[in-house]
């Protein structure tokens, strides 16, 4: 009997070695780094002084939040229209959303950066038609535009997965019993399309609260983001343990939002929930 | 009584393929009309028309004396149970019921009140907290009921709503769904394929097939004056043969001059006659007005169904009374068994019981087929 459950979980191992390799292992040492110093003795000290980054955690946090919003408000539109559009246009529609994805992230920063920069493409046409330049590169306005879209398409693609799914015949229904389009868009099919913002979000508003080229890039180096210190912190090998604590405490914070959005978010659909926790 | 729905020279094409051709219908207040005929014959897109999720092409839809060709669903005195239910399987039963009566701000204690009501009516008191997509198929279908019901809509517009059910519990809904109709007063406009469960809910019947509109009746009209071969052949059964009237009350057909009750022809026009199975009297041979082989018998419960070949026509007969394969019998017809109906496009499709299905052609067909290329090779 003993052998026989041993056959059984035998498919599981590649798993649970994989699991412990890349999530419980560094897990462990972000963790003993946190609470460590220089030499290796236990301190809260690392954690206590995170109070100085508090400015920056705000800052990147804001950011975060306010690029989410907007590619909410822009795809969740967009992944209406294209699962309205048939299969066929919508499959090419949905294709042309995805490409960005499959290039590189640094890369599509950097060509941002051509368009955008003082003497970038945007300002050199400005010029020559006699109306001024602008100042794009370097404001907090770059940096969430650079972030919005960068990650748009991974907003794009579960709501419209969840959208494509939608019974047709539940907006008849709800027209039928007296919703006029506005109706129905709120009480039938944002319910029913919550998982797909949900998941979207998730996808977002995560990878984005650590990123640093956008900010580095886009941001001209005029202020930090949380994702530009901790790379800082790691660049130097005396800073890892605070490199470490502010990690420890940003996975912490991801975890309490996500776990706060999906008690908000209601649960009486389990599909909801599917996407949501990491 | 008042007209309250009118068709009127609707004409739809889907992808280039004309669904509805020049429908013209009159729907009277307080009636259950039903809309009958088979599989793709434009049953539900006419319904979605009066509904409003369908335009037509051509013609005009008119409610109570006003045209709404235009007018979106949601501000048309319809309500509909849709083919496959669309429950919103994000709210409860109590909160599906209450969709409607939401949406007109009505205040609680009422909303909450008539959902209650509405509830038991369909027998599902007790549920309101359930979540709709654990119920089973006929709860659901009670619900899809209500939801449109407690709206008290003018025209409730039901799209084969019992499909999914079982045979009792659909005998039992056809049932509880004609008395809801008689006390509400609602014009129902009701959509099925199944031909008895038309002739048993309906005051008036509506027979379709390609698109086209064949024949408006009440059941008993519909079951016994049917125009033409397609009706008589969906509705019951029945035997369809090649006659000419000779004149009026005069018919002839399978080698043999009948009376009859029909008239109003022309002398010697080509007929089709209907004889319906059970209105055909199984007679000694020399008695008979028409003679045939028997090729098949099957008892029924009630009676035997027995199929007699006169003359290479195979008729179907329904008789209380036994008889033996080959035994060579007559067959006497009454003159009001007799129905005449004029020539059609129909005319020779239907009424032959050499078989009973296409499908069952089809089959015998395929040995043959076989056995030809087997020749070949
Ligand atoms: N939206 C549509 N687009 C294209 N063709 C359609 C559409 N709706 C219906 N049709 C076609 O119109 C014809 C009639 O369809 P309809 O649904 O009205 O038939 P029905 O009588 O309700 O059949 P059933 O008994 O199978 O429900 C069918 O050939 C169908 O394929
Ligand atoms: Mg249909």
């Amino acid at each position: 009997m003993n052998k026989k459950s041993l056959m059984r979980s035998l498919p599981v191992i590649p798993n649970l070695v994989w699991g412990i390799i890349f999530i419980v292992l560094p897990l462990v040492f972000v963790l003993y780094y946190a609470f460590t110093d220089f030499d290796g003795n236990f301190t809260f000290a690392n954690i206590i002084g995170l109070s100085d980054y508090a400015q920056t955690f705000l800052l990147s946090v804001s950011m975060s939040v306010i690029a989410t919003v907007i590619c909410v408000l822009v795809a969740y539109p967009m992944a209406y229209f294209i699962s309205k559009a048939g299969p066929q246009k919508g499959k090419i529609l949905l294709f042309l959303v995805l490409i960005p994805m499959w290039i590189n992230l640094l890369i599509r920063t950097y060509s941002m950066m051509a368009i955008l920069d003082d003497e970038g493409f945007l300002n050199s046409i400005l010029t020559a038609l006699h109306m001024g330049t602008v100042r794009i590169v370097g404001t907090k306005g770059a940096v969430i535009f650079g972030i919005v879209y960068d990650f748009f398409p991974y907003m794009v693609l579960p709501i419209y997965t969840v959208m494509s799914k939608l019974d047709k015949s539940l907006i008849e229904a709800s027209s039928d019993l007296g919703c006029s389009k506005i109706q129905t868009l709120f009480r039938v099919i944002l319910p029913l399309t919550k998982s797909g913002i949900i998941s979207g979000v998730t996808m977002v508003f995560v990878p984005s609260i650590s990123t640093f080229y956008i900010s580095q890039k886009l941001g001209g180096g005029t202020f930090d983001l949380i994702g530009d210190t901790i790379e800082r912190q790691f660049s130097n090998p005396t800073t890892y343990n605070i490199g470490a604590a502010i990690s420890l405490v940003m996975m912490v914070l991801i975890l309490l939002s996500l776990f706060i959005m999906n008690k908000f978010a209601g649960d009486d659909t389990d599909e909801a929930k599917g996407g949501m926790m990491p | 009584m008042k007209k309250l729905v009118e068709l009127k020279n609707i004409s739809k094409e889907f992808d280039g393929e004309l669904v509805l051709d020049n429908i013209n219908l009159d729907i009277m207040d307080k009636e259950f009309v039903t809309l009958l005929g088979p599989s793709g014959c434009g049953k539900t897109t006419t319904l979605r028309i009066i509904g409003g999720f369908v335009t037509p092409d051509e013609g005009d839809v008119i409610f109570d004396g006003e045209r709404i060709n235009d007018l979106p669903p949601y501000k048309r005195q319809v309500n509909t149970v849709f083919q496959k239910y669309a429950l919103f399987p994000h709210l409860n039963v109590f909160e599906n019921v209450a969709f409607g009566l939401r949406l007109k701000k009505l205040p609680e204690k009422e909303i909450n009140e008539r959902v209650m009501n509405m509830l038991k009516t369909v027998a599902l008191s007790g549920f309101e907290r359930k979540n709709v997509t654990l119920l089973s198929g006929g709860q659901q279908q009670r619900v899809a009921i209500a939801r449109a019901l407690i709206n008290e809509p003018r025209v409730l517009l039901l799209d084969e709503p019992l499909g999914a059910l079982d045979l009792k519990l659909r005998k039992d809904m056809q049932n509880e769904l004609k008395n809801i109709q008689k006390q509400t007063g609602i014009t129902f406009i009701y959509v099925t394929h199944d031909q008895e469960e038309a002739l048993s809910m309906s005051d008036i019947v509506v027979v379709m097939a390609d698109g086209k509109i064949q024949q408006i009746g009440t059941p008993t009209d519909i079951y016994n004056e049917p125009v033409n071969a397609f009706v008589a052949d969906f509705i019951g059964e029945s035997n369809i043969v090649d006659g000419v009237m000779l004149e009026d009350k005069r018919v002839r057909f399978s080698g043999h001059t009948f009376d009859c009750l029909d008239g109003g022809f022309g002398k010697n026009e080509p007929v089709d006659v209907v004889v319906r199975p059970e209105d055909v009297d199984v007679v000694s041979e020399d008695k008979g007005m028409l003679k045939g082989v028997v090729t098949a018998i099957t008892f029924k419960g009630v009676h035997y169904e027995i199929i007699v070949d006169i003359g290479g026509f195979k008729w179907m007969i329904q008789s209380t009374d036994y008889v033996d394969i080959d035994a060579k019998i007559g067959l006497y017809i009454e003159p009001d068994a007799i129905h005449i109906m004029k020539k059609s496009e129909y005319s020779g499709q239907f009424g032959d019981y050499s078989s009973f299905s296409e499908e069952f052609d089809e089959l015998d067909v395929v040995p043959d087929e076989d056995g030809e290329e087997d020749a070949d090779e």
